[in-house]
């Protein structure tokens, strides 16, 4: 909320622009890694198994994508915006990618610029319409997520995508997806997610984001181009889904089937508000949307570790967004309190 | 009958208007003019497909009244979102889908199972849904969580304790197989002879709630309380009205509906299938698509029961139309594309036409 940045405003007679800087790591965060490490501690004594590089470097490969996605989701929510359409964009830019693959067997590289752009393109149009439109983010992204999934249910056909060669099997779980046993898709998600941070926090576009969220007209008032900036926000996240998208088919078999991105924008939308981002604009981290997206995983594979029914795991998911959120809400009233 | 009339158009009584330029703008400002044109529209251009043979079955009046039974899940569910986000303050309801799919294990349960009888059953599922709203109404109105994350995080939980309750099977005993009369297409008495029939559901479930509804929006303070705090929450407070109380009854009353939902959903089914309100897209996304196209604005405040019914016989008809104008899947495929065109293009309409006329009814 606007109230965070007033309150970390220097003083009249003391102006420190370094003052002006929120901390290195929220509350919320501390949170987070208190709770990720106890729930790591706790799984290590139930579950042997579950402390051990065959264990957690899938989770860690399975926790990419999300954070991926939620790291471009966190500046749209930044700015008070929202995107439900990335569950069909992920579904379009995977199918156009694994389709052309096997048509032309094109390399990593052109494979993964493709994936980008069409993610790209999608987020161009969300954009556009979210920020030209005038029209409120949540219906803008309802309704082009019904037209990318008809998008993308028209170029599977009636059929799944067979025979996928091996391209991104870099970003993979195998052998092939690893250097000196760091999978290669977690590094470039925390590569991401550092470049996100230091924009955020210190690049003047970057704390533009969060007065947009605080206050659209006041900022505006201020001189700050919004519509550009709230544009160019959808059109990352709508690029890292294309990134996400090369993750997600390497992490898969070599068919891709109709039901890639289904409901991948709850998860996303659960990472980043369990966080600490606040869906109302204004405050966030993509440090927490990291965290956020490890918690997810954690609970999600501990679950099915633990030999608990996997449909259990929805549940604590539902507890943790409560939980995370219930925290928030009461540590920003006593804050402002105080 | 909305609450707001924020700005009046100021070039309006200078100009000798022309009568074209009137019906533009009651097609723009009334919402209700506009979606009954586009139904009419979309009879017409179905019809003279039929006509020329362009459509795989017949589009004709029995067609048309068989396809309502899918109206009855969608138009209550679409009341369910009126009422939540009327309250304002971002209001919404993710969970819609989810208590569909809890409560419809619940009624299995009390119903196929335990042999309750038809109607303690019917109370203990719409119960169990008032419930089900009543935590996302106690985690909206009294701590405070904004409705998105509120019924993200319980659309999560519910959907999934239907699937641990249930073991992931459907209950489908030989009571909820019988069930499936309930949803059954019956004759009109008395008129009925020259109407195609017409199912059940509407009848029972379908008209009771949009009346309930309609007398409980316009007709109670309870309604109008509600208007007041969805257009300006401070100014509902200083006004005497207990926000929260009157907040958490929205949804507490969209939980209601949903458990109801489940009803029709089992009997249309013959089967309680725990992942019935939650399967594909689920319930909540469509739902909430039908409420922004009948003219509820997101923002709290605005909206009636007739846009929802009317911009629901918009959308049965148009699906039911598509689905004999496009060979098997293509039709589902086509009626996401329908669906998300009308609503950008509602959403776009409406803003141009608070641009131009200042209000929107």
């Amino acid at each position: 909320m606007s109230t965070n940045l007033k309150s970390r405003a220097p003083a009249a007679g003391t102006p420190s622009p370094r003052k002006m800087l929120p901390r290195l790591v929220t509350g919320q965060e501390i949170v987070l890694i208190g709770i990720i490490s106890v729930l790591w501690i706790l799984l290590g004594f139930l579950t042997p198994a579950f402390l051990t590089p065959g264990s957690i470097l899938p989770l860690l490969v399975a926790v990419a994508p999300i954070a991926l996605i939620g790291v471009g989701m966190t500046f749209v929510i930044i700015t008070a915006g929202i995107d439900v359409s990335v569950g069909a964009m992920l579904m379009v830019s995977a199918v156009i990618t694994a389709q052309t693959m096997v048509a032309t067997g094109i390399s990593l590289v052109p494979a993964l610029l493709l994936s980008i752009a069409v993610g790209a393109l999608l987020g161009l149009v969300n954009g556009f319409l979210v920020a030209y439109g005038k029209i409120h983010a949540i219906i803008i992204t309802f309704g082009t997520a019904n037209i990318f999934l008809f998008i993308g249910l028209r170029l599977f056909g009636s059929s799944t995508v067979n025979g996928v060669p091996g391209t991104f099997d870099v970003f993979g779980r195998g052998a092939a997806g690893r250097t000196l046993g760091i999978p290669h898709s977690f590094a470039i998600t925390l590569v991401v997610v550092a470049v996100a941070w230091w924009y955020l926090r210190h690049a003047a576009s970057g704390r533009h984001l969060f007065a947009i969220g605080g206050n659209a007209n006041a900022a505006r008032l201020a001189g700050i181009n919004v519509k550009p900036l709230v544009l160019m926000t959808y059109v990352i996240t709508g690029a890292l889904v294309g990134l996400a998208a090369c993750f997600v088919i390497a992490q898969g078999t070599s068919t891709l089937d109709q039901s890639v991105g289904v409901g991948r924008e709850l998860s996303v939308i659960a990472a980043v508000v369990i966080g600490g981002t606040s869906i109302l604009g204004g405050r966030g981290s993509v440090l927490g949307t990291l965290l956020g997206a490890i918690l997810v995983q954690t609970v999600t594979s501990g679950v099915t570790q633990l030999g608990w029914p996997s449909q259990l795991s929805d549940l604590f998911v539902g507890a943790a967004i409560i939980a995370a959120v219930g925290t928030d809400i009461v540590r920003e009233r006593s804050r402002r309190k105080s | 009958m909305t609450t707001t009339a924020l700005k009046q158009p100021d070039t309006a009584p200078q100009r000798k208007e022309s009568l074209g330029y009137r019906a533009v703008r009651m097609l723009l400002t009334q919402r209700i003019a506009l979606l009954g044109l586009l139904t009419v529209a979309v009879l017409a251009v179905m019809v003279s497909l039929n006509s020329a043979g362009a459509l795989s079955g017949s589009y004709d009046a029995d067609y048309l009244a068989a396809a309502l039974i899918s109206a009855v899940p969608l138009a209550m569910l679409g009341l369910a979102e009126l009422m939540v986000i009327l309250s304002g303050r971002g209001g919404i309801d993710l969970s819609v889908g989810a208590i569909v799919s809890l409560c419809g294990i619940v009624f299995g349960y009390s119903y196929g199972v335990w042999n309750l009888g038809l109607f303690l059953s019917i109370l203990i599922t719409a119960a169990a849904g008032a419930l089900c709203g009543a935590l996302n109404g106690f985690l909206v109105a009294y701590i405070g969580f904004p409705p998105l994350i509120a019924t993200l995080a319980t659309f999560y939980a519910f959907k999934s304790l239907a699937l641990i309750i249930s073991g992931q099977k459907p209950i489908s005993t030989v009571q909820i197989q019988d069930f499936f009369s309930a949803a059954q297409s019956v004759e009109i008495p008395l008129i009925g002879q020259n109407l195609p029939n017409i199912p059940l559901g509407i009848f029972t479930f379908l008209i009771p709630t949009a009346a309930l509804v309609w007398v409980l929006l316009n007709r109670t303070t309870f309604g109008r309380r509600l208007f007041a705090l969805g257009t300006n929450d401070v100014a509902a407070a200083w006004a005497g009205v207990d926000t929260r109380s009157n907040r958490m009854t929205a949804y507490v009353i969209s939980g209601l509906i949903s458990g109801l939902v489940a009803i029709v959903t089992v009997a249309q089914f013959a089967s309680a299938r725990p992942d019935a309100g939650v399967s594909g897209n689920g319930m909540a996304l469509p739902a909430i698509t039908i409420a922004v196209l009948g003219g509820v604005a997101i923002t709290g405040g605005i909206g009636r029961v007739s846009g929802i019914l009317l911009a629901t016989l918009l959308v049965v008809w148009l699906n039911a139309g598509i689905l004999l104008a496009f060979a098997g899947n293509e039709g589902t495929q086509f009626q996401l594309l329908a669906l998300g065109l009308l609503l950008i293009g509602a959403s776009l309409l409406n803003n141009l036409t608070r641009k131009k006329f200042g209000v929107l009814n």
